[in-house]
């Protein structure tokens, strides 16, 4: 596992190597990897969701690299499909996306 | 997804966790407790984050947020007295780095524990108005250990002692002290400030009262300032180094206030070492730092200033009014700008040039040398040194810089016009005499005049140039004209025409000149009154000089360099061997102070005594004859004879200066009130008084009294008429 990316595990134990920077658009996954006392999460470099389902996380992985082109000026629609919207919600207020 | 877009949307519980477990409140508080533990036991690495964040994450969002919040407190409440305990425990110098340890811990534990609460922080704390977490773990932290009774005084004496110590010299661990009062200040400036700060200030302010009662009984003053000044510097680096940027002005008033302040009249007056002492000794270094000192407290520059003043205008009394000073003015002008040099090297040096310090110094010059009435004299007869003898051989450039130096001085001058008459006349015999080493100097010196006193005042100086170069083309003209007539025999002459008025001469009943002298005058009146129609030539022969061609005893020849009045003497010889006083009185018709004065300079001066007297003393008496000296040798074939010129006026003279000079300012003092009246058409007296002062200040300072009676005589004359109802009152009368 290299120094600049991170794991991140789907419910259904899915598991996704994002970039760092990307994964640090969610406030809450850049806390479990800057908070001083080393966590395991730290540690392993690896962040299990057990409440998030593999399409969500996937869709959610998806954002954090959009995120980081729109705010550097690229702005484009992200496109999210109805039935899963309310999860996708839920799920972006508990990672304080 | 944004943060925006999330707002409008009502959020359902997560669905997984819809079965309420009646008992899932308490088991999830307790996975949170059990984790808060063991954060503070440093066993943070065995816990997921992401599960703790879960909890709570979920505890608030059923509504568990007050459990949660209230069980933080209690946690951390408790691991906090635990702390406080050990940090108690520890003995005398262990306790500071144990309390800083301490904090350190609990800093790092707040932290974590604020990350895996975060979502409280973002919904449940604002919503119900608590203190956020990181917030109240500083607070739990304050209540718990600093405020602690068994804490708070230890830490406080424990700090100030240390800081007494590392002024006495001793090395204490800054980090350590850095941290603490860093810690201080993270909870809040309040507590920086009543728990340290002021106590800090306090013994501070007593240590130096104390210290500098010390230093004052037994250091002189540049030792003391010296002290004061590594004391400021330590306090300025003990705050760059462990305290509260925000605590530096306040402790260096305290140290300001209690070395400096306190005792200011006893360091400037110090007996042997204050501040007058540092002045006569150019003591730069220890000028500079009581200025640098006294600048931090009020009233401390102008306690400098007062004293300095008062120095510099006793002294400066003293020399202008020295008797022995007076002897010589040439001295006594250097002597003035001496000391003018000398304490503007202290200002720009030790003073960093300041601008109330130059005037404090201007102002007290003028003062003294205008308590001295022949200041004026003295200056011109400087100038008149300078440029007869003293910048011979000086580059353009120092002497640029003396008369720069000599306006300076002028400046100063209350009585400018008594300035000019001398100048005038001091001007009027180098000129005539061909003293003058560089008229680019003389004219150099008449352009700062006007610049400073405007054109009127240089007017008639420049005159006396504009003269001098006429003269020069008319002896040209004149001799063109005589080429044809030439005898070899003849005497050259060089008439200097001067116009009456620009000259300081006095109708003078011209002496009986030599025949031969004579008809070449009558060739030149001729010649000039032939060009120039309507005027008239009279001769000043108190002031030229003539070139004699001697033939002595041995067939010695030597060439006579003497005064217009010798040469009529010692052409008398030419037909007599021996003559008395009397006789040559008669023949010559010289006014008899002049005559002693050219026959002392021909007969007494040793090696230059051209004439024998008989009998041979210093004073010329009424019935002393006279022969040439036929023993008379010099190694020069030029001889240069002087007169024997009292170079300083005599006090008839002064007196006859003075009277004239009074004369000359009443028109100027009539001018300046007919211009004021002018304009003004009525004025009161005083009015009139203050007005014509401001006119004529650049002049002289002209004196109410006189002021008043040149308003009586305008009345006399009808230009100016008293108010019929009130008396103060003058009308202009156009």
């Amino acid at each position: 596992m290299k120094e600049d990316t991170v794991k991140l595990i789907s419910a259904e134990g899915f598991e996704f190597v994002v970039d760092k920077k990307a994964a640090m658009v969610s406030q809450t996954i850049r806390n479990m990897l800057t908070s001083p006392g080393s966590f395991a999460e730290t540690e392993h470099g690896e962040v299990t969701f057990p409440e998030i389902s593999t399409p969500i996380l996937e869709k959610i992985c998806q954002y954090f690299y959009w995120s980081l082109q729109f705010s550097s000026g690229k702005e484009t629609e992200f496109h999210i499909e109805p039935e899963i919207t309310l999860e996708l919600m839920m799920a972006a207020n508990y990672l304080h996306t | 997804m944004s943060t925006q877009k999330k707002r409008n949307f009502k959020i359902e519980a997560f669905k997984h966790r819809v079965e309420v477990d009646p008992k899932y409140a308490e088991k999830t508080w307790k996975i949170l407790e059990h984790a808060i533990h063991e954060i503070y036991n440093h066993n943070a690495s065995g816990l997921s984050f992401e599960e703790l964040y879960r909890n709570a994450y979920n505890m608030v969002l059923h509504k568990y947020g007050e459990k949660l919040y209230s069980g933080l407190v209690t946690t951390m409440t408790w691991h906090l007295k635990e702390m406080s305990k050990s940090i108690e425990a520890a003995q005398g110098g262990f306790f500071l780095e144990e309390l800083n340890r301490k904090w350190g811990d609990h800093n790092k534990a707040l932290q974590m524990i604020r990350d895996i609460l975060m979502y409280m922080d973002r919904t449940f704390v604002p919503s119900s108005h608590k203190t956020p977490v990181h917030e109240l773990g500083l607070n739990l932290w304050r209540d718990n250990i600093i405020h602690s009774s068994k804490i708070q005084t230890r830490l406080v004496s424990t700090l100030l002692d240390l800081i007494q110590k590392e002024r006495t010299g001793e090395v204490i661990n800054r980090g350590l002290m850095r941290n603490v009062t860093k810690m201080l200040m993270d909870l809040g400036s309040s507590v920086y400030e009543n728990d340290f700060e002021k106590p800090f200030l306090e013994v501070s302010a007593s240590f130096y009262s104390c210290e500098s009662q010390q230093f004052i009984e037994c250091c002189d003053c540049g030792e003391y300032l010296m002290k004061a000044e590594r004391r400021l510097n330590e306090e300025m680096e003990r705050v760059n180094q462990y305290l509260d940027a925000k605590t530096e002005p306040k402790i260096t008033f305290v140290v300001e206030k209690e070395m400096i302040a306190n005792h200011m009249q006893r360091l400037v007056h110090m007996e042997n070492s204050g501040l007058v002492n540092m002045l006569v000794d150019d003591k730069y270094d220890d000028l500079s730092r009581m200025y640098n000192l006294f600048r931090r407290v009020p009233e401390g520059l102008s306690t400098i200033r007062e004293v300095m003043t008062c120095h510099l205008r006793e002294t400066g009394k003293q020399l202008v009014t020295d008797p022995d000073r007076l002897r010589d003015p040439v001295d006594f002008v250097q002597r003035l700008l001496n000391e003018k040099d000398k304490h503007d090297t202290i200002i720009t040096t030790a003073f960093t040039n300041d601008k109330t310090f130059q005037n404090a110094l201007n102002s007290s010059f003028e003062y003294f040398i205008n308590l001295n009435n022949r200041s004026p004299e003295f200056i011109s007869l400087y100038v008149d040194d300078k440029l007869r003898r003293g910048l011979k051989g000086v580059s353009e450039e120092d002497v640029e810089n003396v008369l720069d130096k000599v306006m300076m001085l002028f400046r100063y001058l209350q009585e400018k016009d008594v300035f000019e008459k001398y100048y005038k006349q001091h001007l009027a015999k180098r000129l005539l005499s061909g003293k003058t080493i560089s008229d680019d100097a003389e004219r150099s010196l008449i352009v700062k005049l006007k610049t400073e006193c405007g054109y009127q005042f240089t007017s008639k100086l420049e005159g006396m140039f504009t003269d001098m170069k006429t003269s020069q083309d008319t002896m040209q003209g004149f001799y063109a004209s005589q080429s044809a007539s030439d005898a070899t025999d003849v005497p050259t002459l060089a008439v200097q025409i001067l116009t009456t008025g620009s000259w300081p001469t006095q109708p003078i009943a011209p002496c009986n000149l030599p025949s031969e002298i004579l008809g070449v005058c009558e060739t030149f009146r001729a010649y000039y009154l032939g060009t120039h129609t309507g005027r008239r030539l009279t001769w000043q022969t108190n002031m030229g000089t003539a070139d004699l061609k001697a033939t002595f005893g041995k067939n010695q020849k030597h060439e006579l360099n003497v005064s217009t009045y010798q040469m009529c003497i010692l052409m008398l010889f030419n037909s007599s061997d021996r003559l008395t006083y009397k006789e040559i009185e008669l023949a010559t018709e010289i006014p008899a102070p002049d005559l002693k004065r050219c026959l002392q300079s021909l007969a007494c001066v040793k090696g230059k005594n051209v004439l024998w007297k008989d009998p041979m003393s210093k004073d010329i008496a009424h019935d002393d004859a006279f022969s040439v000296n036929d023993n008379f040798s010099s190694k020069f074939f030029k001889v240069k004879i002087g007169t024997v010129v009292a170079q300083k006026e005599t006090e008839p003279e002064k007196q006859e200066t003075r009277q004239r000079v009074e004369e000359d300012r009443k028109p100027q003092i009539e001018a300046a009130i007919v211009r004021i009246m002018k304009s003004r058409r009525v004025l009161d007296h005083n009015n009139i008084v203050a007005e014509v002062t401001k006119q004529l200040q650049s002049r002289f300072l002209p004196n109410p009294v006189v002021i008043k009676k040149r308003i009586e005589s305008l009345i006399e004359r009808e230009f100016l008429e008293r108010d019929k109802a009130d008396r103060k009152l003058y009308r202009y009368l156009a």
